[in-house]
């Protein structure tokens, strides 16, 4: 049994150490003086704090036999019906003046940082869509015997990779946004697919390249054209081999989303920023919203796993 | 012309095909082949003597850079001919099998005529399967490419070139990648294949198959045709001084 390890103590290895590293980190921070409020970012995750009724004007509080609450206005307007309520601060015939709190509603809702975690997918899942389209047209363009399509593809994916994300974003927001007045949402969009498209489009070529020549030839030999030999042949081949960078480059997409902040989109990044300019708990939010990106990106990781491993069959 | 009408007695008529690639090298040099409806003709001859490149030119694979194609009396280089219809009636099979590796057994041979005959999908099935059972593969219909020995591949390869119901076969040294204990299998369904009256075009270095099946062996050599004939003289007494030299090499 010589090719047995005994694994698990290296396993156990790497938990010491992982642990050890977390308790420096912890006293490090303790140093500093800080007070962590975990606590204070709960309620940006799911807010839980009540809807409360107020009375519109002077009046009467009237509660009927059937638990009916309602107020009776001095000033003949008429009768406010308070809906529901959890708790109620009044009782039949009190006198209440505008504005007071008549009765709570107990509720959860997404908090602030939730609402930037949907934007985030949000953006990511319309921007991939797009970007894949643009990737595959740029794909088959660059591999087209046509000089005018393998040009503009050359010089799309060139342009794209050497310029900085960032800049692209502020150049379709503030140039074409102010020219097709785009707004935000749609400016951020763009700017995310046009920059993946880049990427997938060279993903996606190498994926077609590294098909053997004799795929497309016994396609068109058997008097497929050419677009269905790719459709049919080609492309279910490649796309098999591209799954894994193609996931990589999903996961790229999610945290380049992060950008598009710059321009006033509440993704999850912006909505960390204004969590932080309303609690102060300026470590414990930036900690909270990176664990929402890294629960995201492991969720799709996991996924392309899976199909990956379902579409192994056949090898 | 088309292809309905046509009941001519060539299959094959290549006029003073040329072949010049872009990096200079004349894989061609004036090549005249006429081949009739029925026969079975094997191209042998040194590697680099052009005979797969002039296999590759009878279906497109390969463009001529001068002369002419005809197949089954269609003109490859008129203006108004479809080349994917006209390769829909030349099979070919390859030496590296080029099984669609996604697809099973039986979706390979289906999918050609799936996508480019408006056939029903129950004939399309039916015909499949039969196809798969004169090769000897019924068993295997749903399994993948990977899991099939070379040969085993080889024959998918023939059903599915024969799934479009073409009247050229060509095959393309379809042995020579092969363990030696599978060429006999695959050589066997091509010949039940030329007994059948198919027309066939094969390049291989199996003389056994040439001597036996073909009704004409040529024999090429750096791009030219140097010797047209019958198997019964092509092998006893060869005529060409080359010829001789390669067949001396070789047996």
């Amino acid at each position: 049994m010589h090719d047995k390890k005994n694994n698990w103590m290296w396993h156990l290895l790497s938990l010491i150490v992982l642990v050890a590293v977390g308790f420096s980190i912890y006293s490090a921070s303790q140093k500093i003086d800080y007070t962590w409020q975990w606590n204070r970012v709960v309620p940006y995750i799911i807010d839980t704090s009540p809807i409360e009724t107020y009375a519109e004007y002077d009046g009467t509080i009237i509660i009927n036999d059937a638990g009916l609450i309602t107020v009776e206005f001095d000033n003949g307007e008429p009768t406010q019906v308070v809906a529901k309520a959890d708790d109620l601060f009044v009782s039949d015939g009190d006198l209440v003046f505008e504005g007071d709190t008549v009765s709570s509603l107990d509720q959860q809702s997404m908090g602030v940082l939730l609402q930037g975690l949907l934007m985030t997918i949000k953006l990511s899942l319309i921007s991939l869509f797009f970007a894949v389209i643009i990737g595959l047209v740029a794909a088959l363009m660059r591999i087209s015997t046509n000089p005018l399509s393998r040009n503009f593809a050359f010089l799309y994916v060139e342009v794209i990779r050497g310029t900085p994300l960032l800049v692209q974003i502020f150049i379709v927001y503030f140039f074409l946004g102010t020219i097709f007045d785009l707004d935000r949402f749609t400016a951020g969009i763009a700017a995310l697919s046009v920059f993946t498209g880049a990427y997938i489009a060279e993903i996606i070529r190498s994926g077609i390249q590294s098909i053997s020549p004799g795929q497309m030839e016994a396609a068109r030999s058997l008097g497929m054209s050419y677009p269905k030999a790719m459709i049919y042949v080609v492309l279910p081949q490649a796309f098999k081999r591209t799954l894994p960078p193609m996931a990589g480059q999903f996961i790229n997409l999610i945290k380049d989303s992060s950008l598009v902040s710059v321009i006033s989109i509440t993704d999850l990044t912006k909505a960390g920023r204004e969590v932080v300019a309303g609690s102060f708990a300026t470590f414990e939010v930036w900690f909270a919203v990176a664990a929402l990106y890294l629960v995201l990106t492991s969720t799709l990781s996991f996924g392309v796993q899976r199909i990956e491993k379902r579409l192994s069959t056949s090898d | 012309m088309t292809r309905a009408n046509y009941n001519g007695d060539d299959m094959v008529i290549a006029t003073d095909v040329d072949k010049i690639y872009p990096n200079k090298c004349h894989a061609l040099k004036k090549v005249s082949v006429t081949v009739k409806r029925g026969e079975v003709v094997v191209i042998i001859g040194p590697s680099g003597s052009g005979k797969s490149t002039f296999l590759r030119t009878l279906n497109q694979l390969e463009t001529v850079t001068e002369g002419d194609i005809t197949i089954d009396g269609i003109n490859m280089y008129d203006s108004s001919t479809n080349i994917n219809t006209l390769r829909e009636n030349v099979g070919m099979v390859f030496q590296s099998f080029n099984l669609f590796p996604h697809l099973s057994v039986k979706e390979n041979v289906k999918l050609a005529p799936l996508k480019v005959s408006n056939l029903g999908k129950e004939q399309v099935e039916k015909d499949a399967i039969s196809l798969l059972t004169r090769v000897g593969l019924a068993e295997k219909v749903d399994v993948y490419p990977s899991q099939l020995s070379g040969g085993q591949q080889q024959r998918v390869a023939i059903a599915r070139a024969l799934a479009m119901k073409p009247d050229l076969m060509l095959f393309d040294e379809p042995t020579s990648a092969l363990d030696p204990e599978m060429v006999g299998e695959v050589l066997e369904v091509m010949k039940s294949l030329a007994e059948e009256g198919m027309t066939m075009v094969v390049v291989t270095h199996e003389m056994g198959f040439a001597n036996e099946v073909a009704d004409r062996v040529l024999f090429m050599e750096d791009g030219q045709l140097l010797v047209d004939d019958v198997p019964a003289n092509f092998f006893e007494n060869p005529s060409h001084p080359r010829l001789k030299k390669f067949l001396s090499s070789i047996l």
